[in-house]
Parts: C-alpha cells; sequence; structure tokens
C-alpha cells in the first residue's frame, strides 16, 4: 500500500467518522420530536431504528471493510441476517394469535 | 507440520482462517443479540405502559437525565472505533509508533466508556430502579451489561496486543496484522451493537 | 509445532494436548462415561416406575444417602423429588453431555481432519479450550447433584415459571448450560473452518465424505441455533439471582400467595428462545449419525452410495428448515390457527429430505455384496429404528392428533427411537468401524454381534411399549408410572416390560465393555493393516493406524476422485482410494 492510499484511506474514514457522528445527532434530535402516529411512538421508533440501522450499515461497511469482503463472508452472514429476522419475528407470533381468536 | 492458511489466503476462498473463523464467531454473536431484542419487542408489546410503572414509579425522569451521558458514550465508542481502524491501517504502513498511538486511544476511549456506564448505573440503582424494578430494568441492565462484558473482554485483548502480543510483530509481522484485523473486527461489532442499543433503551420511551 | 520429534511432557501429551486425536479421544471418553452415568439414571427411575415406592435393589442405600443430603425423605427408595431430578438430569446428561460431545466431540474431531487429509483442526488451542470448557459444564452438573433441594427438576426443558422458583439446582444448571454452549460454539467455529479452509488438494466440495457435509452442516446449525438458548439462559439467571421477571407474569400465585415479583414477563418467551434452539438440536444429534451410517453403508455394500447429491443437498435443507419449525413443540401453548397452519406445514416439508436420506440408504442396499460384520449390522439395525422414530413423529407434527399425544409417552417413545436407537446406533457402528483406526486393533466380531442383537432386542423392549402407554393416554413425568391414574390402568403392565428391557440393556453392553477392554489390553501386531475394511476414503489410506502423532500424514495426500469408488468397473480392486491417481 503506497503513502497516497494510505491517505486516502484515512480521508474516508474520517467522512464516515462525520457521518456516523451526524446520525447520532439526528437521532437523539428525532428522540425530541413528536411525529405523531395515531398518537403513539410508533413513528419515532420507525425514524430511530431507520437511523441505527444506516449507522450499523455504515460501521459494518467501512469500518469492518464488509464492502470489499469475500463472497463466502457475505453467504454466511446472509445466512445469518435471515435466521436473526426469524428470530425478530417470534414476537409476531402473540399478534397473530389474537387475529385467529375469533 | 505447520497448518496451512494460518497467514497466507487460501485461493478458493480468499481468506485466512481466522478471518473466517471470526466471522462465524459475530454470526453467533448476531444470533445471541437477536434473541435478547427479540425478548426486548416481546415484552415492550405486551407491557400496558414503557417503561412499566413499578414501586419507584417510572423511569423515564431518570432517563432524559442519562441522554447526555448515553450521547456521549455513543460519541466514545465510535470513536474508538476510528481509532481501532486506524491502528490497524498503520501496521499495514509499517508504522509501529502511530499503531501504538491509535491502539493506546481506543484502550482509552474503552475504559471512559465503562466509567460513565458505572455511574450510570450506580445513580440508577441508588435511586431504587434495581433490575427487579420491572421488566424495563431488567432489560436495560442484562442488555448494557451483556455489551459492557463484551467491551471489557475487548479491553482484555487490546491490552493483550498493547502489551506482550506486540513481540510477535518483530517476528511475524503478517500475522500481527491479521490479529489486529480480527480484533478489530470484533471491536466494530461491539460498536454496532451499542449503536442498535442506544435508540432503543434511551431514547425510544 | 515446526520440530514435532522433541518429548512431550505426559500433561502436554494427554491432558493438555492441542492434537485433535487426543482431544477426540477425551471427548469420547468423557462422553461415554457421562452417557452411562445418564443411563443409570434412568435404571433406577425405571425401577420406581416399575415398582413405585419400594426399596430400589443394589443402590437403595446410595439414593437414600443422596435423598438424606437433598432433603428429600427415603427409605431406599426412589422419593418423587429426587424422581424429578433424575429425570431432568437423564435428559440434560444424554443430551448435551453424552450424545453431542460424542458424535461432534469425539467423532467429529478426531474424522474430520483426518477425512479432508488435514494436519489438524484449524485452531487446536481452541480445540484444547472446548474441551476443557465442555469438562468444566460437565463437573458443574455432575456437583448440582449434592446441592440441597438435589439437582434441577424442572425437566431437560427447564420451563419457567416452575424452573424460575426451583431450587438452587437450577442455577447450576444453568451455568452449566452456559460452559456447554460456549464449548459447542467453539468447537464448531473450528469444524467448519477447518472443513472450508484446510482442505486437500483436489478434494471439491463434491468429493467431500458425506460424513464431513452431515457435520459441516451440524456445526452451522450449532453456530446459529444455540445462542439464543444462551440469550434465554442469561434471562433465566438474571430472574433467579437478581429477582427480574422475564419469564414471571404480573400476579403469579405460588404456594397460595401472589409472588412478590414486579411482573410483566412471559413464560412463552423461553419456550419460543429453548425451542428456537431445541429444535435444530435434534439434527445437531441425528444428522453426524446419518454421516457416520452412509460411511460404513457404502463400505459395507461394495457400491457407491445411493444419490450422493441427494443426501447432501437433503442434509443441507434438513439444516434451514430445521429453523422453521420450532412451535410445533408449542401448539398447545394457546397459539392460534394461523401459527398452528404454517408450522404444522414447514413440519411435514421437513420430513420430506428425512425420508430422502432414509430412502438412499435402503437404495444402497440394493445389488450390493454386503458384508455382515459388527459395524454394518448397527447401520442395518439403524435404518428401521430411525424409520419408526421419524414416522411416528409425523403425528405429533400435525396439531389435531398432538391435542391427544402432547406430553404423552407417546412423545418420550418418539424422541428416543430417534435418539436412542437412532442415534446411539450410529455412534456403537461408528466405534466398531473406527476402532481400528484409532489403535490398530480390531474389535472381536462375536462380542461385537452379541453386543448388537441382544441391544437391537431390548431397545426396542424399552420403547415400544411407549407408544401403546401413550396413545392410552399416560402422561410423561409421573413419578408414579400412572398407578394413581384410572385411564393408565389397562396399559401399566407394560411398565415393567420397559423396566426389565432397561435393565437387560444395560448387561447387553457388558460384551462391549469386556471387548473394548481385552482389545485395548490386547498386543498389537508389528504392522497392523492400516486399512481393514478396504475402504476408500484419506483416513484409510493416506495414514497408518493409529495415525502419525501431530500431523497426521507422512505427505499431504491429493484426491482424485469422489469418496465411494467401490467396485469400479475395470479396477483391479473392489475399491478405489480418493487418493489414487
Amino acid at each position: 500500500m503506497s503513502g497516497k492510499d494510505f491517505t486516502e484511506h484515512i480521508l474516508h474514514y474520517r467522512n464516515i467518522f462525520i457521518y456516523l457522528l451526524i446520525g447520532t445527532a439526528l437521532t437523539v434530535g428525532a428522540s425530541y420530536m413528536d411525529f405523531n402516529v395515531s398518537n403513539s411512538i410508533a413513528g419515532a421508533v420507525f425514524v430511530g431504528l431507520t437511523i441505527a440501522t444506516v449507522k450499523g450499515y455504515l460501521v459494518a461497511a467501512n469500518f469492518m471493510h464488509l464492502n470489499s469482503e469475500k463472497k463466502l463472508i457475505h453467504w454466511i452472514l446472509l445466512l445469518t441476517v435471515f435466521f436473526l429476522g426469524l428470530l425478530l419475528l417470534i414476537p409476531l407470533l402473540w399478534d397473530i394469535n389474537l387475529i385467529s381468536n375469533y | 507440520m505447520e497448518i496451512p492458511y494460518n497467514v497466507e489466503l487460501r485461493e478458493d476462498t480468499g481468506l485466512y482462517n481466522s478471518k473466517l473463523g471470526i466471522w462465524l464467531f459475530l454470526a453467533s454473536e448476531v444470533m445471541l443479540f437477536g434473541g435478547l431484542f427479540s425478548a426486548y419487542i416481546l415484552l415492550r408489546t405486551g407491557a400496558p405502559v414503557w417503561p412499566p410503572i413499578g414501586e419507584h414509579g417510572s423511569i423515564t425522569h431518570l432517563l432524559t437525565e442519562t441522554i447526555p451521558h448515553a450521547t456521549f458514550n455513543t460519541v466514545i465508542l465510535i470513536l474508538s472505533s476510528v481509532t481501532m481502524v486506524m491502528a490497524w491501517m498503520s501496521l499495514r504502513m509499517k508504522d509501529l509508533g502511530k499503531f501504538k498511538l491509535y491502539l493506546g486511544t481506543t484502550i482509552v476511549c474503552a475504559i471512559i466508556f465503562l466509567v460513565v456506564k458505572y455511574f450510570e448505573y450506580s445513580h440508577k440503582i441508588h435511586e431504587g430502579f434495581v433490575p427487579s424494578h420491572d421488566t424495563y430494568m431488567a432489560l436495560y441492565f442484562t442488555l448494557t451489561g451483556l455489551h459492557g462484558v463484551h467491551i471489557l473482554g475487548g479491553i482484555v485483548v487490546l491490552a493483550y496486543f498493547f502489551g506482550p502480543g506486540l513481540k510477535m510483530w518483530d517476528v511475524e509481522p503478517q500475522r500481527f496484522t491479521n490479529r489486529i484485523e480480527i480484533v478489530g473486527l470484533y471491536w466494530h461489532f461491539v460498536d454496532l451493537v451499542w449503536i442498535f442499543l442506544f435508540p432503543t433503551l434511551y431514547l425510544l420511551n | 509445532m515446526s520440530d514435532s520429534h522433541h518429548e512431550e511432557s505426559f500433561w502436554r501429551k494427554y491432558i493438555f494436548s492441542t492434537d485433535h486425536k487426543v482431544i477426540g479421544i477425551q471427548y469420547g471418553v468423557t462422553a461415554l462415561l457421562f452417557l452411562f452415568f445418564g443411563f443409570s439414571l434412568m435404571m433406577v427411575m425405571r425401577w420406581q416406575l416399575a415398582f413405585p415406592d419400594t426399596a430400589v435393589p443394589f443402590v437403595g442405600g446410595l439414593i437414600k444417602w443422596l435423598a438424606d443430603l437433598n432433603g428429600f425423605a427415603s427409605d431406599g427408595n426412589l422419593p418423587a423429588d429426587l424422581y424429578n431430578a433424575f429425570g431432568a438430569m437423564h435428559g440434560t446428561i444424554m443430551i448435551f453431555l453424552g450424545v453431542v460431545p460424542l458424535v461432534v466431540g469425539a467423532f467429529g474431531n478426531y474424522l474430520v481432519p483426518l477425512q479432508i487429509g488435514a494436519v489438524d483442526m484449524a485452531f487446536p488451542k481452541l480445540n484444547m479450550s472446548s474441551y476443557w470448557v465442555y469438562f468444566i459444564g460437565g463437573v458443574i452438573m455432575f456437583a448440582s447433584f449434592f446441592l440441597p433441594g438435589g439437582a434441577a427438576n424442572s425437566g431437560w426443558t427447564s420451563y419457567p415459571p416452575l424452573s424460575d422458583i426451583a431450587t438452587t439446582g437450577q442455577t447450576y444448571w444453568l451455568l452449566g448450560m452456559v460452559f456447554l454452549i460456549t464449548s459447542s460454539l467453539l468447537g464448531s467455529i473450528n469444524i467448519i473452518v477447518t472443513i472450508v479452509q484446510l482442505r486437500a488438494p483436489g478434494l471439491t466440495w463434491m468429493r467431500l465424505p458425506f460424513f464431513i457435509w452431515s457435520q459441516f452442516v451440524t456445526s452451522f446449525l450449532l453456530v446459529l441455533a444455540f445462542p439464543p438458548l444462551e440469550a434465554a439462559g442469561i434471562f433465566q439467571l438474571m430472574d433467579r439471582v437478581f429477582h427480574t421477571s422475564f419469564f414471571l407474569p404480573t400476579g403469579l400465585v405460588v404456594g397460595g400467595e401472589i409472588l412478590n415479583v414486579s411482573g410483566g414477563g412471559s413464560p412463552l418467551l423461553w419456550q419460543h428462545l429453548f425451542w428456537f434452539l431445541a429444535h435444530p438440536e435434534v439434527y445437531v444429534l441425528i444428522l453426524p449419525g446419518m454421516g457416520i451410517i452412509a460411511e460404513i453403508l457404502t463400505n459395507n455394500t461394495r457400491k457407491p452410495i445411493w444419490g450422493y447429491k441427494s443426501l447432501v443437498y437433503s442434509s443441507a435443507f434438513l439444516g434451514f428448515m430445521s429453523f422453521l419449525v420450532w412451535a410445533h413443540h408449542m401448539f398447545l401453548t394457546g397459539m392460534g390457527q394461523g401459527m398452528s397452519v404454517f408450522f404444522q406445514t414447514t413440519t411435514m416439508i421437513i420430513s420430506v429430505p428425512s425420508v430422502i436420506i432414509l430412502s438412499c440408504f435402503m437404495l444402497s442396499l440394493w445389488g450390493g455384496s454386503i458384508r455382515f460384520n459388527t459395524p454394518m449390522l448397527f447401520a442395518l439395525g439403524w435404518i428401521p429404528m430411525f424409520g419408526i422414530g421419524g414416522l411416528t413423529g409425523l403425528p405429533l407434527g400435525l396439531s389435531t392428533p398432538d391435542i391427544h399425544l402432547h406430553d404423552t409417552y407417546y412423545v418420550i417413545g418418539h424422541f428416543h427411537y430417534v435418539v436412542a436407537p437412532g442415534t446411539i446406533f450410529a455412534i456403537f457402528a461408528g466405534i466398531y468401524y473406527w476402532f481400528p483406526k484409532i489403535t490398530g486393533k480390531m474389535l472381536n466380531e462375536t462380542m461385537g454381534k452379541i453386543h448388537f442383537y441382544t441391544s437391537f432386542i431390548f431397545m426396542n423392549g424399552i420403547f415400544w411399549p411407549m407408544f401403546i402407554q401413550g396413545l392410552a393416554g399416560v402422561s410423561r413425568r409421573l413419578a408414579d408410572g400412572g398407578t394413581s391414574y384410572a385411564h393408565a390402568q389397562d396399559v401399566l403392565n407394560w411398565n415393567a416390560v420397559m423396566s426389565y428391557s432397561a435393565w437387560l440393556l444395560a448387561l447387553a453392553q457388558i460384551p462391549f465393555i469386556i471387548n473394548l477392554i481385552l482389545t485395548l489390553k490386547k498386543e498389537r501386531e508389528a504392522n497392523p493393516d492400516p486399512n481393514p475394511w478396504k475402504a476408500t476414503t484419506i483416513e484409510w489410506t493416506d495414514t497408518t493406524s493409529p495415525p502419525l502423532g501431530h500431523g497426521n500424514f507422512e505427505k499431504v495426500p491429493t484426491a482424485h476422485r469422489g469418496p465411494y469408488e467401490y467396485s469400479v468397473p475395470g479396477e483391479d480392486s473392489d475399491f478405489t482410494p480418493q487418493s489414487q491417481n
């Protein structure tokens, strides 16, 4: 790796750092706002988690350099994310219960 | 006989052994925290009010007070992630001095995080908001506690590479660089988990 | 490890060894001892079931001593509290300390590097530590028997709220499980990395022996399914130690009084997280067994396995689907129709790959010149036993019959056919088959055959009557075996049949133990045949028996063909080694 590449990398990481700070500020700011979706905080949850997902993506793609990682790693993570989704759906089972309880 | 692909990359996968190993470990960590978040969603959607009201009332007012601390901690952890990746870059540039500077900063950031956490914990416990107070407090202490244990483990490993582990650099620089990449991946993951814990536990109540 | 010639100390060589072969044997010996211990617990329980509240012969004094220690009243009989603890620990020990460490820890560790032509596992030190973490977990579980209140007694499933308010043994159980889970995670990461990274040159994915595929899928199941149980275990520890209410609902009444906790939790949360692991766990138990059976069947029919690719794809699909069926254990929890339909559909789908695998095995027998040696007998016995276990599972997977069969002895019969004659026959087959590889000495065939036929008869004697009792509606986990229930009276006489079968099954293991001891003591021949079964895979053809110490191979083998080239037309011998050019 040449010195020029190195400087480029540093600039890149600095930018990501700035984006993450902006993201943090946005999350905190958003939490004080009232999105007023039918009198619940669903709107705030949606906005907060969307920002968190973007931040998480920035960390995973750049600091964990997933954007240039090997295919095998991507496949393993895809499988993991699928099962993670399944795991997070567990609470949904209760709601579906209510629907079919008539 | 030496175990192959410890340092060099295997042709068909393009990976060295511990790179694949750490990603599998992180995959299992994703499922571990997935189970924790799943419980959070379940208990929260099942509760009539959130955070629930217990013996000492609701924690809401205390949480508003803690937001600045938690935001500070978020920034500290993101910073430590940046310095971690810089430490690895410095090794790839063969600049040991800078590596030590960046790795040292990472460790200091991690310790600051835990100190802030300690004050946060003791304040809550002092006000009577112990884990058994309500399900929010139970989740709060379990999730941040487990995350804190990960930070603590990270500090131990990072300190090892700052101290005795550094010897490897003189003998097998490439292998040492790989090790820093591996521990870096772990560290970024811990940061990533916090990025999700921060809004779910502190902000969205 | 560059100089492998220096003398290693006893400790480094046998206790804290990093050699995968030594670690595999450590796993094997420890797990076999636990398997025997878990079986002994069951033998005592079977006395209580056959002859309720009478003193247990031979070990009555020991039972009385243990009951006194735990604070239960006993005159040498097995009190109900102790029965509950024995039942919970029988399940835990057999699964987490016996079978999984045997099929993954012992067989996986010993054979994976040898079969893929690798010098060792990818991370030898991690391998050593996963054994010792397992060992600590085992010690904690064992120690819990001697606590006041006894070992964990809420069943191996540890359902809250009962487990949340149970005696201290439950806390030990959770701590032990955290160690066992950690050990399994480390071990399975090691196996995956070894298979992906250390395959010998030329050994492409479709040239891997089926055993390797089964270990690969199993390890993925362990990596992705175990952590949610670890999360659940942490929650239950928090509930027990810090009195949180993850699994305790508001207003829970215990002993006539409302429990003094904050409430707001959900007992069903545990069941979901538990079965999210525990269903894939079933495949963790059976898949490596299938791998062992495939190796032995193809070797002793002297023809290629029928449908190698179907086997590989089926096992991968089986692994994937096993994450989508967990709630079929929970049909009776008040789950709505929508979810029931979803989970019974996925359950019916998952039976398809299992049937494909079983069919491939049976078709492999067609037209083979079968050698009826001991490993082959166990493999042949495995096929119908696993078949019965699998087929009896279908009614349980449909929510309507499950209403009648849930938590009866039918369930016990079903899953024991899968894991007791199923997995354990595969383990025995594997031990007889690879023993000459490990020691360079063949086990005695006559004693082996006695072991097989007697075990086969008595296994069925234990588990077949369970279906009869279960269909009559006898519940599991009854300390009196159903004596106090009117509807159980007609089938109570089966209790003694099952119990005698269990004790005779114990006697049937004596030829096996004698066989092991005598063969181990026997002098090894000067130059033992490294390939007594005339097998094709690398572990038989490219290294001595027993294999070289650190390093396994004189020179790294290269694979030139698939794993099961038996009776290839035009070849001189009826087997063509994978490494033959």
